[in-house]
């Protein structure tokens, strides 16, 4: 339609929290020509993306992106360094108990004569008593030990090859971004969203105001969190992934006094999951389990999904908005930075033409599915004997979470998935240290003798204890950060 | 801990694909397999696959190849990339390189910057100006990247074009080394497990009975085990590539030996040109509804540039693939698996990424499904890429000269690759993936040289001053052009580096 033709000048932003704030900032640093208009609307309770501390270690290629410094992105808000998790009580044990394991990001061990690392230690384990696969992780080494350095430059080197995330201050996190972006020219329109309205082609013309008044732009991007309260006037097409993900509550409580540890406890109970860390702690669980406990009832919802179309024609869904998942494994904020880099890199002109959005929404929908697969692991590889564990474990698991499920039990091998968040070394944290098992020997390795490989899997184990056990303590992170 | 017995490899088949995988199995899983390989000399090879892509240097390097040593004895040359010469309209030329436009590091890519000036007015050189490998093989240079990425020396890779006949006995010397075991025989039939269907043993002419655990087949276009004995379906391309012959006949090189291949668009299909140190391979693949035998060879014989060696040799083919490659404890690697004319060297690839697949797929034990549906996955991805990359060139032309061109230009084709074009030409941009044998620069190349200009552009490209972005051009273009001046000519490199045995 003639009235669609030309660029994309002016884009409006709904959504006042940590994601809204992000995504005008970005909008308006990598394209500096576009008007951005933010309607800073109070994130509700349930927009999990903006309320959780813990983050990716994404969130600093972010930061590198918009030309945010260490100084004033992490250490002038109050942010601390953030290694891992640390999974208590997510397997039962079996014949082999593991108390725990960290999740952390980056190599574990180093490969032998051209077999990775981790199919030397799963032959190990089933002929011998390896050290936990985490004691080959330095990130998860540094995170147990409270320790702390930034990764070396060399990938190779002892303590490099890994990296750590953020625990963000949400609200002084936030105010730095939005000072930010006022600087870069955001113009932020305060008020309240009453309505949308909607052309005849369908199009998105203007957010309607509580206040009166509306504000037209040629896209609108939706960071009001799962309400959607934009893009859900298009549609409400949604994916459920309530049978993988059955946990549909959440409560959240601050606790400011807590003290500053880079590593996360995640802790399985009886109907989910809580944590502590980074200055907050929470529970997550299923309300149809919680029976009579003392908690039930309480939180605020989640409805764990996805919209298979986030961006339809000039409303784009970022954030909760558009991909609802319990924070485990910390995944909502990455999934609305990746989406602002898409938006970024896939700029459509004002027709929003549905080949280019088509391309958008199918890179959004394998990224969300990998994270989905990602936090249905933890759930569907645990023995645990509670009727909630006990159910979970009995729904089949996606399919594509199957194919890597099998493919890691007959040899150890992980199939590559396009738009994937985790990387392998992060399956492999999770997949061992819930206790899955390759049940075979990979031919591959045949040539190096278990005892060969032994010895230099204790070799490195210990060098890398070593090497931790002398660096410096993690709370000076922020002065090591400051010099990176 | 126990060791299960080997399994028992038996290789159907000499040849590239079969030595190939007797090479890599033999060397990297000694102990798991005993492996047994049966050709017969009657049978001939096809061995036309002589140009190969960047990936079979990390095949080489992982079976402890030696380059220089292997480049002497199949006296090979190097490519860096193809020159597709009349595909978008008659007289037009570009090369698809091995390696980047531009520097290959910003965010935009370089495309875009180099769209914003052509939408602009500038008068712009060709994009290939702006690549090094590009450049180097216009000028008929070569050394090999570096490993600074500061340097433009690293913008490029290269592959390599040699004799396959030459390949196999190189491989063959390296697997018997290895423990392969070789017989010489021809297969007249199989013998099948009553229950589960699979292959237990072969049989050969003379009466000998070859028992085996696994059976992999490289008998080439008969297929004879995945196709013949097993009965996979054939799943046929033909509607969207329409070649199913080749004459090929090599000639004495005449012109400067280029480290490129050419692919040369001719009136019912396209002919290559792929120089050796000894003598260029040439060969013409066309549609034989289009065009008849005689006229092919014909066409070919007047267009080759030196001296026959050979007498012309036709080869008949269809384009497609077994739905799987891999049934029961059977395994087709090569054309005995499917076949992609050609025009983009994946043959090799191909055989290539089915080994490596078989050998992290290895069974232990009896074959399971889990590890064969994981290689058919695998596979399916590769051959559904490479699919609609190859169609690309044949549809992105204005040809009107020829039925055969008018037919391709117009026929229908998988709206996979309809989106994969559109994108191009609204905005200029690329479908990306991390895995797959062709990345943005191959996909960038082939859409600019075939005439599909983008009408946008990455609106981040507008970002720099329009005089800054053109000196930067400039500048890139020079060091491009004064680095590929300052290395030695290809046979110059050749000739200190690798040079063939004159004996030979």
């Amino acid at each position: 339609m003639s009235d669609r033709e030309g660029p994309i000048r002016r884009v409006l932003v709904a959504g006042g929290g940590l994601v809204g704030w992000s995504a005008a900032a970005a909008l308006r640093r990598r394209l500096p020509w576009l008007e951005v208009v933010i309607l800073p609307i109070a994130p509700p309770a349930d927009a999990i993306a903006d309320r959780m501390r813990a983050t990716l270690p994404s969130i600093l290629g972010f930061h590198e992106d918009l030309g945010l410094s260490n100084a004033d992105a992490v250490v002038r808000t109050g942010s601390g360094v953030r290694l891992g998790t640390l999974f208590e009580g997510w397997t039962a044990g079996g014949a082999d108990p593991v108390a725990d394991y960290v999740h952390a990001y980056g190599r574990h061990g180093r490969p032998m004569e051209g077999g990775s690392f981790h199919l030397h230690w799963a032959r190990a384990a089933r002929h011998q008593r390896p050290a936990p696969f985490d004691r080959f992780s330095v990130a998860a080494a540094m995170a147990r030990a409270g320790r702390f350095a930034v990764p070396a430059d060399d990938p190779e080197a002892l303590v490099g090859g890994f990296e750590h995330g953020l625990h963000l201050d949400p609200e002084r996190y936030t105010a730095m971004l939005r000072a930010f972006a006022l600087h870069c020219g955001v113009r932020e329109q305060p008020g309240d969203l009453a309505g949308v309205a909607i052309g005849a082609d369908g199009f998105v013309t203007a957010a309607v105001l509580a206040e009166g008044g509306r504000i037209e732009a040629d896209l609108f991007v939706d960071a009001t969190g799962p309400a959607a309260r934009l893009r859900g006037a298009l549609d409400d097409r949604r994916t459920s992934w309530a049978k993988w993900l059955p946990c549909d509550r959440l409560i959240l409580a601050e606790d400011a006094a807590m003290p500053a540890d880079p590593l996360d406890r995640v802790t399985a109970r009886d109907c989910g999951w809580d944590w502590t860390g980074g200055g907050s702690r929470g529970l997550v669980y299923a309300s149809a389990f919680a029976g009579e406990a003392a908690f039930a009832g309480e939180g605020v919802a989640i409805d764990a999904g996805t919209r298979p179309q986030p961006w339809l024609r000039n409303c784009v869904a970022i954030g909760d908005a558009a991909t609802a998942v319990e924070p485990l494994e910390w995944t909502n904020l990455h999934l609305a930075h990746s989406a602002i880099d898409r938006i970024v890199a896939m700029l459509p002109a004002r027709d929003c033409a549905p080949v280019e959005l088509a391309e958008y929404n199918r890179q959004c929908a394998a990224e969300a599915d990998r994270v989905r697969d990602f936090l249905a692991l933890h759930y569907t590889a645990s023995d645990r004997p509670e009727p909630f564990w006990r159910a979970v474990a009995e729904v089949a698991p996606p399919p594509s979470l199957a194919h890597s499920l099998a493919q890691f039990r007959a040899r150890g091998r992980l199939p590559f998935y396009e738009e994937e968040t985790f990387a392998k070394d992060s399956w492999l944290a999770v997949l061992i240290g819930q206790n899955v098992r390759p049940e075979r020997d990979d031919p591959l390795i045949a040539l190096v003798p278990p005892d060969r490989a032994a010895a230099a899997m204790t070799h490195y184990a210990q060098a890398l204890a070593a090497a931790v056990a002398a660096l410096p303590p993690a709370s000076a992170a922020s002065h090591f950060l400051l010099r990176s | 801990m126990t060791e299960t017995p080997p399994i028992r490899v038996v290789i159907v088949g000499g040849g590239t694909s079969g030595w190939m995988a007797a090479a890599a199995l033999a060397k990297l899983l000694p102990r798991r397999c005993a492996v047994h390989l049966v050709e017969s000399e009657a049978i001939g090879i096809v061995g036309v696959g002589e140009a190969t892509l960047p990936h079979i240097r990390a095949f080489n390097e992982r079976l402890g190849i030696a380059e220089a040593d292997f480049m002497a004895w199949t006296r090979a040359t190097f490519k860096l990339g193809i020159e597709f010469r009349d595909w978008g309209r008659i007289g037009d030329s570009y090369i698809h390189p091995f390696g980047t436009f531009g520097r290959g590091q910003s965010e935009v890519d370089f495309h875009h910057y180099w769209a914003r000036l052509v939408q602009a007015g500038v008068d712009m050189p060709p994009i290939e100006r702006f690549s090094m490998a590009c450049t180097m093989a216009r000028e008929g240079r070569f050394a090999l990247p570096t490993t600074d990425p500061r340097q433009i020396t690293t913008t490029f890779g290269y592959a390599y074009q040699f004799d396959a006949v030459l390949f196999a006995p190189y491989l063959r010397a390296l697997a018997e080394r290895m423990g392969a075991v070789r017989s010489e025989g021809i297969v007249v039939d199989v013998e099948h497990d009553g229950e589960s269907g699979d292959l237990t043993a072969i049989r050969l002419a003379d009466g000998r009975r070859i028992e085996g655990d696994l059976f992999v087949d490289c008998s080439g276009f008969r297929s004879l085990l995945l196709g013949g004995a097993m009965g996979e379906p054939f799943q046929d391309w033909s509607r969207w590539l329409p070649a199913d012959r080749a004459v090929a006949m090599p000639c004495r090189t005449e012109t400067a030996l280029t480290p490129y291949t050419s692919a040369i668009a001719m009136p019912a299909g396209w002919r290559w040109r792929i120089p050796l140190q000894h003598r260029t391979g040439n060969g013409y693949v066309y549609a034989s509804g289009f065009i008849s035998d005689d006229q092919a060879r014909d066409a070919l014989v007047a267009a080759v540039e030196g001296e026959p060696i050979a007498d012309p040799r036709l080869l008949r083919f269809t384009a497609g693939r077994r739905e799987r490659s891999w049934v029961g404890n059977c395994v087709a690697i090569g054309l005995a698996s499917g076949f992609l004319e050609p025009l983009e060297s994946t043959s090799i690839y191909l055989v290539q990424q089915a080994i490596t697949a078989l050998i992290e797929l290895f069974p232990q034990g009896r074959v399971r499904g889990v590890d064969r549906d994981e290689f058919n996955r695998v596979i399916d991805l590769e051959y559904e890429r490479i699919r609609d990359f190859l169609i690309l060139h044949y549809h992105a032309t204005e040809r009107d000269d020829s039925e055969f061109w008018r037919y391709v230009r117009t026929m229908t084709i998988p709206d996979s690759l309809a989106e994969k074009m559109e994108l191009f030409r609204r905005r200029g941009r690329i479908v990306k993936y991390r895995e797959g044998v062709f990345l943005d620069a191959s996909w960038v190349a082939v859409y600019l040289g075939q005439r599909i200009r983008p009408e946008g552009r990455d609106p981040r490209a507008d970002l720099p001053a329009l005089d800054v972005l053109m000196r930067g051009m400039t500048a890139l273009r020079d060091e491009v052009a004064a680095t590929a001046a300052a290395m030695p000519g290809h046979l110059a490199f050749i000739d200190r580096y690798c040079p063939m045995s004159p004996a030979a």
